[in-house]
């Protein structure tokens, strides 16, 4: 059964259209012109219990938007939402005692208070019996090292103690669906690690459904096989991450500064050429047919090369590159 | 409601703790709404001490109707703060989510959010004021008479934060509401005084409309036998009304909340 279940999902935000500067700002205000988007629209997707399913889509694509309906903040303007059976913003009380969020780099916790007192409140609010209390603070004290964090006040702690103690207090009521929006951004790879080994434990463990949104490709390759993509609102694929290295994930661009103009050189077997500036070039090629050496050293051979830098595909890129292969992705997929 | 009550003193404590990392904060915000308020006894007494008697009333029996509505402000002082801020700090910064996401009514998560000790000056100068006015008047301090204060007190509170509540909602639609808080808020100053030197229409307006009257002007006259009829008691009423009108409009604003997000 599934623990998370969208259908036609849609929301419509009314907003004023509003011409720049002033003059525009004025006409706004006399007579507004109202234009609705389609912040989400009709997503469908189930997401089963004990699944981990990163929600991935560049800023603006409705990930937000979703996760606010899936949580009863936001009403959906049309189509449904079940979690756990419930529906989130009808039956909001008793979907929040079963679900955690954690909501990119604001805090749920109390600006000025030790963390041990912010995380009493919490505890209190969602009635965690005390000795169910203490034990869970010993289970995470292993992968979130809570004891040196304890007695801090947020204000004055890193991001990624920030991060470790968000976490520990969206999960201290042992929810069956927890929503992470953004859990890792702006942290070094320590810090990353640390927090993406205590999601992959909670989701083993007590087999937690996660429901994560991230710019990281890492969290997303160490901890989703399965990823649901939207763009402009609209779901263009649900299935696994290995379908989508494999196809889009298998392009790599190679720069080179030179000493010489790159205008006459040749082009080294299997790659195409990107930018078109005198002193720099920039190949775009297919890891599965050629390597960055091999490219490498047919360049060099030809002209003296200042420096050379590696870019593997950004998130935004392999979004762009399926939405631009239409829609044919998704419907050959089973699971939408 | 038990769950509530005692959630309410975790709340509580918890905020005691903060306000107490920061002290010097605590003894400032707490004292400085007293001498605001003291600045304003002394000037009034300035004035009457020129005119021994303001359209009838002495200067003790204005400090009475002074006293009392200090004494009401103080309490959505203290306990409903943070309507004031629901625009600016929680609904524009995204924080409000967080109320409902939690397994408890975002209003009450709202109002336990901060406790504000700026309001215990006011409790304190507002106490002294009616206890002062009693006594120089020879008003019987029985158990009839301290009933009757309490449940004035309870009700001015409860219209002061009804009409808090009915402003802030505003929130929901503009972000920032604290203007249109404000102006309402504002004519409590009004109710400083005896209601009878104002015209009928602020005395209608102070009356049914923005009641603040009930906080003091009425439950003052009472205690001095002075005849308002049953305006004496209607106050709880009166409350009460006002009370579920904001309690609606704070619902209507967060179902325009939860479809619109903003």
């Amino acid at each position: 059964m599934p623990v998370i279940r969208t259908e036609q999902l849609t929301k419509i935000f009314r907003v004023v259209r509003k011409e720049p500067g002033l003059r525009g700002s004025l006409k706004a205000l006399v007579r507004p012109r109202f234009e609705n988007i389609a912040a989400v629209n009709q997503v469908s997707f189930e997401i089963d219990a004990g699944e981990i399913v990163g929600y991935i889509g560049v800023n603006g694509a409705g990930k937000s938007t979703t996760i606010k309906m899936l949580t009863g903040i936001l009403v959906p303007t049309s189509g449904s939402v079940q979690v756990l059976g419930r529906d989130p913003h009808r039956q909001r009380v008793a979907n929040a005692r079963e679900i955690g969020a954690v909501f990119g780099q604001r805090t749920q916790l109390w600006w000025d208070l030790p963390f041990i007192e912010s995380l009493a409140l919490v505890g209190r609010i969602y009635e965690v019996p005390p000795a169910r209390y203490r034990q869970l603070l010993k289970d995470f004290e292993d992968t979130l090292g809570l004891s040196e964090l304890l007695h801090i006040p947020i204000r004055n702690m890193s991001l990624g103690q920030k991060m470790r103690a968000e976490l520990a207090a969206t999960l201290i009521h042992e929810p069956r669906v927890v929503y992470l929006d953004e859990p890792t951004i702006g942290l070094d790879l320590l810090a990353k690690e640390r927090i993406r080994d205590f999601i992959r434990e909670q989701n083993r463990g007590r087999g937690t459904t996660v429901l994560l949104t991230t710019h990281d490709l890492g969290d997303i390759e160490q901890l989703c096989p399965r990823v649901i993509i939207i763009d402009a609102g609209r779901l263009i694929y649900d299935g696994p991450i290995a379908t989508i290295k494999e196809r889009f994930g298998r392009h790599r661009e190679i720069t080179f500064e030179t000493s010489e103009a790159t205008t006459a050189i040749e082009l080294p077997r299997d790659c195409t050429r990107l930018a078109a500036e005198p002193h720099r070039l920039t190949l775009r090629f297919d890891r599965t047919r050629t390597t960055a050496s091999q490219i490498a050293a047919a360049v060099m051979e030809q002209i003296e090369v200042l420096d050379f830098s590696l870019a593997e595909p950004d998130l935004a890129s392999i979004v762009r590159q399926i939405y631009q292969g239409g829609l044919r992705e998704v419907e050959g997929n089973p699971r939408s | 409601m038990r769950r509530y009550l005692s959630l309410y003193g975790v709340f509580f404590v918890q905020r005691l703790k903060i306000l107490m990392e920061y002290r010097v904060n605590f003894l400032i915000g707490a004292t400085s709404t007293s001498f605001l308020q003291i600045g304003g006894v002394l000037a009034m007494w300035v004035v009457m001490r020129q005119i021994p008697s303001l359209n009838g009333w002495s200067f003790d029996e204005v400090l009475l109707v002074f006293g009392l509505v200090t004494i009401s402000e103080s309490i959505t002082h203290m306990f409903a703060d943070n309507l004031w801020t629901l625009g600016w700090q929680y609904i524009r910064s995204g924080e409000f989510d967080r109320f409902l996401v939690r397994p408890i009514d975002p209003l009450f998560h709202l109002l336990a959010d901060r406790f504000c000790h700026d309001g215990i000056g006011n409790l304190l100068v507002g106490t002294a004021l009616v206890v002062k006015a009693m006594s120089a008047l020879h008003i019987p301090f029985t158990v009839a008479t301290a009933l009757y204060l309490v449940i004035a007190v309870l009700t001015g509170g409860a219209i002061f934060i009804a009409l808090n509540l009915l402003t802030a909602s505003s929130a929901f639609w503009l972000v920032d509401s604290i203007p249109v808080t404000f102006l309402v808020y504002n004519t409590y100053e009004f109710a400083k005084y005896p209601l009878t030197i104002y015209g009928r229409g602020i005395r209608i307006a102070l009356t049914w409309l923005i009641p603040y009257g009930f906080a003091s002007f009425y439950p003052a006259s009472y205690l001095l036998g002075r005849n308002v009829g049953a305006l004496a008691w209607m106050g709880p009423l009166v409350a009460v009304l006002f009370m579920s009108l904001a309690y609606r409009a704070w619902k209507f604003g967060l179902a325009h909340y939860t479809s619109t997000g903003s």
